[in-house]
């Protein structure tokens, strides 16, 4: 028995905007998963499977799940533009280590001016649809500045399925190293067919929340846009999160003593002790572009034009690696060092 | 673009298809109290149902256009609340009847593989995937309806508390169907609940509805089928977990998937079957295996409707 009233099916209208959310953070547990570990991590739906590679870093990812939504979408101009439908999430773990969780969705142009049976919605996942006309320009402003209490929140669903997994009884709760969590939100404008894809702006923005504006042409899926924004969320959180170790440290010689050189109860030197977690658990994972979709990876090299993610990267690298290295040279030739 | 010279099976998504008919046609529900009416009960049952089985063959015939319809028959014992006698006792007398009646039955299945098919637990499965209707203002919070094992066509009436010092009681509020049109029609199925055992025990609702994501060709485990009939062979065993979760019993019927169903059942079952439309609603159904029906049937002239719910039908007839 078809519902009363139920729309024909119609030719999709054009897709205009796509957005996302990601969280990244460092899996709190004392060892990386390995491959088994993390399949059975990542398995939102039993009956799904998780997607396992490891060429060319061990990657595992979640099935995607759907959150209903029907709220007003954020928006610069104040217009307030209801939308209904589905927003997917889904959740990433790289080499073991760096757990992701991803949230987004795409709008299309226009929608019927009012509600439609639920199961619709469900059929199209990751489809959020406008009641009426979309004002794509201010609602994309209005996605990546946050919007009122009320308004779509990709952060909460993003956030909730990290939470979700972050309790999984698979984790000690025992993180090698102190690290925060980064957020990512995103927005892609649709571009002229045939214009190649661009990345306009990433923004790096306080309370360790970064922005990317993109604009694509409209046959990319969102999904790959989804996978490219966790790429540049996993290579922006080691940054900032390697960044931090070495602020933490004290440099200069470390005090005269014994060699080797330890503490009396058999401790490394702080400097060691606070860059080894590092060399054990983060140096490793620098692998931009690695799952990023054939036609989006050229994005990339904006980044690596200005700033230089991975100039600054390698930079950091051999920061850490000069530091242990001095700690390595036995005391009697550091002291013959040039005095400064 | 060229095709990727690296390529890694696990990181590749594969989803088996199923044959699939033009229409799945169930013939009736078996539980206990029927089985213990007697073969006469059984023979009107048959007899009612058989009219309808045939207007709703004739509806498939035209809707195929000039190629033949597919059609196959299926019938569902409940073992799963009840366990009553043995197939040996049971099958041979039902497809007795149905064939005194003239209705050939190519398909038999038992209730409790809708809760756990061979080692899939597919209610478990079907559960996970159930994606709330979002009332308005629902902006990313999501209901915990997997917790409580209740699902609703709307937003429940706010529940009375205990009536707290300095605080009025509350007034009555009426619960409120998402999709109402003008009034409300509130329905809150409960999915299951737990034996003292701890143990899940679905409800006849819940299953319904995985009887028909199965009917559809629309349950997946991990991309494998499930639901595979067996052929028959031999005499029916005297246990039912001897007899396999869906058999064959017609060697040339068609495939027991389909683009649509149609099941003809007594009036009782209009609840029960309201219910299952609120869980198909619902359920965000394996993706691949939406594809699949949806290019195969557009392929050949029958375009599936795009919601699950709307690829299934009823005739509710008279009790016997």
């Amino acid at each position: 028995m078809p519902a009363p009233g139920a729309p024909p099916a119609t030719a999709a209208p054009r897709t205009v905007l796509a957005s996302g959310e990601v969280r990244t953070c460092l899996l709190p547990a004392g060892q990386a998963l390995d491959s088994r570990a993390a399949a059975q991590l990542l398995r939102l739906r039993a009956d799904e499977r998780v997607l396992v590679s490891e060429r060319p870093n061990l990657y595992g990812r979640s099935p995607d799940t759907l959150t209903g939504v029907d709220c007003p979408l954020p928006s610069a101009g104040g217009a307030r533009v209801r939308a209904v439908g589905t927003v997917a999430a889904r959740a990433a773990l790289t080499e073991g280590r760096v757990l992701q969780t991803s949230a987004y969705f795409t709008l299309p142009a226009s929608g019927p001016d009012h509600r439609r049976p639920w199961g619709d919605y469900l059929v199209r996942p990751a489809v959020v649809e406008p009641l009426g006309k979309l004002p794509y320009d201010a609602v994309a402003a209005g996605l990546l500045d946050g919007g009122r209490h009320g308004d779509l929140d990709l952060g909460l669903i993003a956030g909730g399925l990290l939470t979700r997994l972050l309790r999984h009884p698979l984790l000690d709760q025992r993180p090698p190293l102190r690290s925060r969590q980064t957020r990512l939100r995103w927005v892609a404008l649709t571009a002229p067919a045939g214009e190649a894809p661009a990345l306009e702006r990433f923004t790096l923005a306080e309370d360790e929340l970064r922005t990317v504006r993109l604009r694509v042409p409209e046959d990319i899926p969102a999904a790959d846009l989804a996978g490219l924004c966790e790429d540049l969320a996993l290579h922006d959180w080691l940054l900032t999160t390697l960044v931090r170790v070495l602020d933490g440290i004290r440099l200069g010689p470390a005090a005269p003593g014994t060699w080797p050189r330890t503490a009396g109860d058999g401790e490394l030197p702080p400097t060691v002790r606070a860059l080894r977690p590092a060399v054990d658990h983060l140096l490793h994972l620098w692998m931009p572009r690695a799952r990023v979709s054939g036609r989006l990876a050229p994005l990339w090299e904006a980044l690596e034009e200005r700033p230089g993610f991975t100039r600054q990267w390698l930079a950091l690298v051999q920061r850490v690696r000069d530091q242990l290295t001095l700690h390595a040279i036995p005391p009697v030739h550091r002291e013959v060092e040039p005095a400064p | 673009m060229t095709e990727a010279v690296f390529r890694e099976t696990t990181a590749e998504p594969r989803t088996q298809a199923v044959p699939l008919s033009h229409l799945s046609l169930e013939l009736g529900h078996l539980y206990m109290e029927d089985f213990e009416a007697g073969p006469e009960h059984l023979r009107r049952h048959f007899a009612r149902v058989r009219p309808w089985a045939e207007a709703a063959r004739a509806v498939a015939a035209d809707r195929a256009g000039g190629r033949r319809a597919r059609i196959s028959t299926c019938f569902l014992i409940d073992d799963y609340f009840t366990r009553f006698a043995s197939p040996a006792e049971v099958v041979p007398m039902l497809l007795e009847e149905a064939e005194r009646a003239g209705l050939a039955v190519d398909y038999l299945a038992r209730e409790s593989a809708c809760a756990v098919s061979g080692k899939v637990p597919v209610a478990e499965a079907v559960a996970a995937r159930i994606v709330e209707e979002p009332p308005p203002g629902s902006y990313g919070n999501r209901p915990p309806a997997a917790q409580t094992g209740w699902l609703a066509n709307g937003v429940r009436s706010p529940t009375a508390r205990a009536p707290q010092a300095m605080r009025k009681v509350a007034a009555w509020e009426p619960p409120r169907e998402t999709a109402a049109r003008r009034h409300s029609v509130f329905l809150d199925v409960e999915l299951w609940n737990e034996t003292p055992d701890g143990e899940r025990l679905w409800s006849c609702p819940f299953l319904a509805a995985v009887w028909q994501l199965a009917r559809l060709g629309l349950l997946r485990h991990q991309g494998e089928a499930v639901f595979e009939p067996q052929p028959h062979t031999g005499a029916f065993p005297d246990e039912w977990d001897d007899l396999p979760p869906l058999v064959r019993l017609g060697e040339r019927a068609d495939p027991f998937a389909a683009y649509r169903t149609c099941s003809v059942l007594p009036g009782r079952f209009l609840p029960v079957e309201h219910a299952v439309r609120v869980i198909l609603d619902q359920t965000d159904v394996d993706r691949d295996a939406l594809r699949q029906a949806a290019e195969r049937s557009a392929g050949e002239g029958v375009p599936v409707p795009g919601p699950v719910a709307d690829r299934v039908s009823y005739v509710f007839c008279e009790e016997t």
